[in-house]
């Protein structure tokens, strides 16, 4: 069994750091380095070191950071409905991508977050700030704490117990980390009650985590949504708009990294091409549905909306904006037909999955850029003069230095932990007496109760419920305690699952 | 941290469970510092709350025909108001700063001879302001008199503000604020100046207003409307007298006269925002 293991290790090239890899986490750590040299000029100067500018005053208030916000909120979509979807439907070929994808959510999200921390003007103020006054009234109140705190912490939640059984595995052979697999493991034993559990475990976490996901895309597009003296902004379908790019274009990136993985370690055996199959046919029809709502945007909005909505939708199809506005068509209507020929064809090839998955990439990306810039730029109501804006290279290479230590991140996790699991906590072996589920499922409750409570204390008193006037939270860090709650609420699948057993004679 | 060979669950429970305590402890103490309590309250703004008078809701009306767009009221403004000066259009490059704007009007005619037509555009401290409740952490609010105000000491720069403000009239501080060397010893003392990273915009000279009314309390008078009328800067500096400023709930005010004028129109009325600045349109064309 030890040499099994040992074996299957080695095959995915853990502890062992290859040319290749050298190479790729030098030029990962020298973007992020960049990147991070790049930050240091503008908290040094200020944002006036960015492209940024005044609206009205010819420029754009929110450029690339915002809409790069959205695009790794948007990716951080994959890993965990990937992941939940495994687990309510059978859909086995998407099994060996649950890691990554798992992994990508979590990275995806923290990207996301320092993004937003990029474009504040007063970054540590926002880090004080936020937990103690954030407000939801504010979409970014969702944004802080649904995404970054719900969502990001139960992607955690839901990576640590999925990964417990591989953790065990590997802790069974030396290994410079093994000290990490063992304390991931954290006593898993693989026996039949641990997986019984993890089943019920992974099932609500996936059925929670489902709506979870709708809301924290929502608000961000309630961001942009909510805003009524902004042309092309203010829109019912901003919210399911985001959500459904999120799905594509998080599929796609999770595409873009099976395929890597699966061709630079070499897993063919493992990652089979179905799995691009399944993940190209969810995009195709994710694709389709962005088409349509962009569609419906464009005729409402061109037809017989206010000037200034129709003066917007004609720099977007025919004016300064236009070669944005067609490029995004053209590579998600791009994506889309390749995605729908391989549908229709009975062969599998990969390349053409990721040839779309790519190209849905790019127009994911633009179509980010045309939600944030032109509505600041040709969007005002009053008679301000055009505005203009080009991301400059500061906000560029932050960017960049982002992507790289998201690169960087990958590359680190695939060495010390297997990319694509070597066992799932689900699959257990009869060897135990049966463990007693009344004490568990009693502090497993009290847990969640406790959770919940705080939870909807402090979204109560976030929300200035009983106050006079609507301003501070009616109990001090309302915030926090609204994201303790749900962090807790959250953790109650980990004591239902790892809690241990009333102690018996000698030893758990 | 020694990790045992054989860790139990019971183990990793104990673990787990220290950690989160360390971890919860040293988050609480950190939050319990000194940064808490210099934030504990704004006192700016507790002064502003505790001093107004609630019963009054201060208005502005400008009078459009009046106006000859001299800019008196923009430079009065800037430099009660301690705004920083960037130099011309082109050297600000978009980071200029103008509690109090003149927007040029498009509609006059190419060649026209006319004088430009010119909007002065304060905020315009909307009754439903769009910008309030955008605040992730509540940077800027409504006082009881109507002043739509902004605690820089909590703004956090995202901006969400200046995005949502329709009419354009929330400033960012792209960079640290600067002044010529021989303006430094002239900065307004009752005015804070605003550090880099924070959004700022006009308060209807709050300052002023808190000043009047604690004098005439203290003093145990009453104000009237000629107390009000002229108290902004903006409204001081213009020579054709085209801004009145007053109490919008006294209904003999020349602000309220003026607001209910067939000629007074609120900008972009149809957002619903209901700003309490009225623009009155030009009756004839020069």
């Amino acid at each position: 069994m030890e040499q099994t293991t040992q074996e299957r290790r080695d095959a995915l090239g853990l502890d062992r750091p290859g040319r290749y890899w050298l190479a790729a986490v030098g030029v990962s750590a020298s973007l992020a380095l960049w990147g991070a040299w790049a930050y240091s000029v503008q908290l040094r100067e200020g944002l006036v070191a960015t492209g940024l500018r005044t609206i009205g005053q010819g420029g754009a208030a929110w450029g690339l950071y915002v809409a790069f916000d959205i695009y790794f909120v948007g990716v951080s979509f994959a890993g965990i409905s990937a992941a939940a979807l495994v687990r309510l439907f059978p859909l086995p070929e998407l099994r060996p991508l649950t890691r990554m994808a798992e992994f990508l959510t979590i990275i995806a999200l923290l990207m996301g977050g320092m993004t937003i921390m990029a474009d504040l003007g007063r970054p540590l103020h926002g880090l004080l700030y936020l937990p103690l006054y954030a407000r939801p009234s504010s979409p970014f109140f969702g944004t802080f704490t649904l995404v970054v705190a719900g969502y990001l912490f139960a992607s955690l939640v839901y990576f640590f117990l999925a990964g417990r059984a591989c953790a065990a595995t590997c802790a069974s052979v030396p290994s410079r980390w093994r000290w990490l697999h063992r304390l991931w493991g954290s006593g898993f034993r693989g026996t039949h009650a641990e997986a019984a559990r993890h089943r019920v475990v992974s099932f609500w976490l996936s059925l929670l985590i489902l709506p979870l996901l709708v809301v924290a895309h929502s608000t961000l597009g309630f961001v942009f949504g909510i805003v009524a003296g902004r042309p092309g902004w203010f829109s019912a379908l901003q919210a399911p708009s985001f959500v459904v790019l999120a799905g594509a274009s998080g599929l796609a990136m999770l595409t873009l990294i099976a395929a890597s993985a699966r061709k630079l370690m070499h897993l063919e055996d493992v990652i089979e091409a179905a799995a691009f199959r399944t993940l190209g046919n969810f995009q195709c029809v994710l694709t389709l549905a962005y088409l349509y709502l962009m569609g419906v945007e464009e005729l409402t909005a061109g037809y017989a909306a206010p000037t200034a909505e129709r003066a917007l939708e004609h720099s977007l199809v025919s004016g300064s904006y236009a070669w944005m506005f067609w490029s995004t068509v053209g590579t998600l209507a791009l994506g889309f037909g390749l995605l729908l020929w391989r549908f229709l064809s009975r062969t599998t090839r990969i390349g053409w999955y990721v040839a779309a998955a790519a190209v849905i990439n790019v127009g994911a990306i633009l179509k980010r850029l045309l939600i944030v810039v032109p509505s600041q730029t040709d969007g005002m109501l009053l008679p301000y003069a055009k505005g203009h804006y080009v991301p400059n290279w500061v906000e560029l290479s932050v960017v960049a230095g982002l992507f790289g230590l998201a690169s960087l991140a990958f590359l680190l996790f695939a060495k010390i932990f297997p990319i694509v699991p070597l066992a799932h906590p689900e699959d257990g072996a009869p060897d135990e007496a049966p463990e007693s589920e009344t004490r568990r499922t009693w502090i497993a409750g009290a847990t969640l109760a406790v959770g919940l409570t705080l939870a909807i204390v402090g979204f109560a008193g976030s929300a200035g419920v009983g106050a006079e006037v609507y301003q501070d939270p009616v109990l001090p860090y309302s915030p926090l305690i609204f994201i303790a709650g749900i962090m807790l609420s959250f953790c109650t699948a980990i004591v239902y699952e790892v809690l241990p057993a009333k102690r018996p004679d000698g030893g758990s | 941290m020694m990790i045992p060979r054989n860790l139990t669950r019971r183990a990793f429970a104990h673990r787990f469970v220290v950690s989160a305590l360390v971890a919860a402890s040293a988050l609480w103490a950190f939050l319990m510092s000194s940064p808490r309590r210099a934030l504990a309250g704004s006192p700016e703004r507790e002064r502003t709350v505790a001093t107004d008078d609630e019963k009054r809701k201060w208005g502005m009306a400008i009078d459009l025909d009046r106006c000859t767009g001299c800019g008196a009221c923009v430079v009065a403004c800037r430099t009660e108001n301690n705004v920083p000066a960037t130099g011309s259009a082109e050297e600000s490059d978009g980071t200029d700063i103008l509690w109090m704007n003149l927007l040029p009007l498009e509609d006059r005619s190419e060649g026209s001879e006319s004088a430009p037509e010119m909007l002065p555009l304060p905020c315009l401290h909307c009754e439903d302001p769009p910008c309030v409740p955008v605040c992730p952490v509540g940077a800027t609010y409504q006082t009881g008199d109507g002043i739509v105000a902004q605690i820089y000491d909590r703004c956090i720069g995202c901006r969400f503000c200046e995005v949502a403000c329709p009419y354009g009239v929330r400033f960012f501080n792209w960079d640290a604020p600067e002044w010529p060397t021989s303006h430094l010893n002239t900065l307004n003392p009752d005015v804070a100046t605003r550090p880099a990273g924070v959004v700022e915009k006009c308060t209807f000279c709050s300052h002023r207003i808190r000043s009047v009314t604690e004098s005439a309390r203290v003093d145990g008078v009453s104000l009237s409307d000629t107390d009000f009328q002229s108290l902004p800067a903006c409204a001081e500096s213009c020579p054709a007298e085209a801004i009145v400023f007053g109490d919008l709930n006294d209904p003999g005010s020349r602000v309220a006269l003026a607001a209910t004028s067939p000629r007074a129109d609120q900008l972009l009325e149809h957002l619903g925002t209901k700003p309490k600045v009225f623009h009155l349109r030009r009756e004839r064309r020069h």
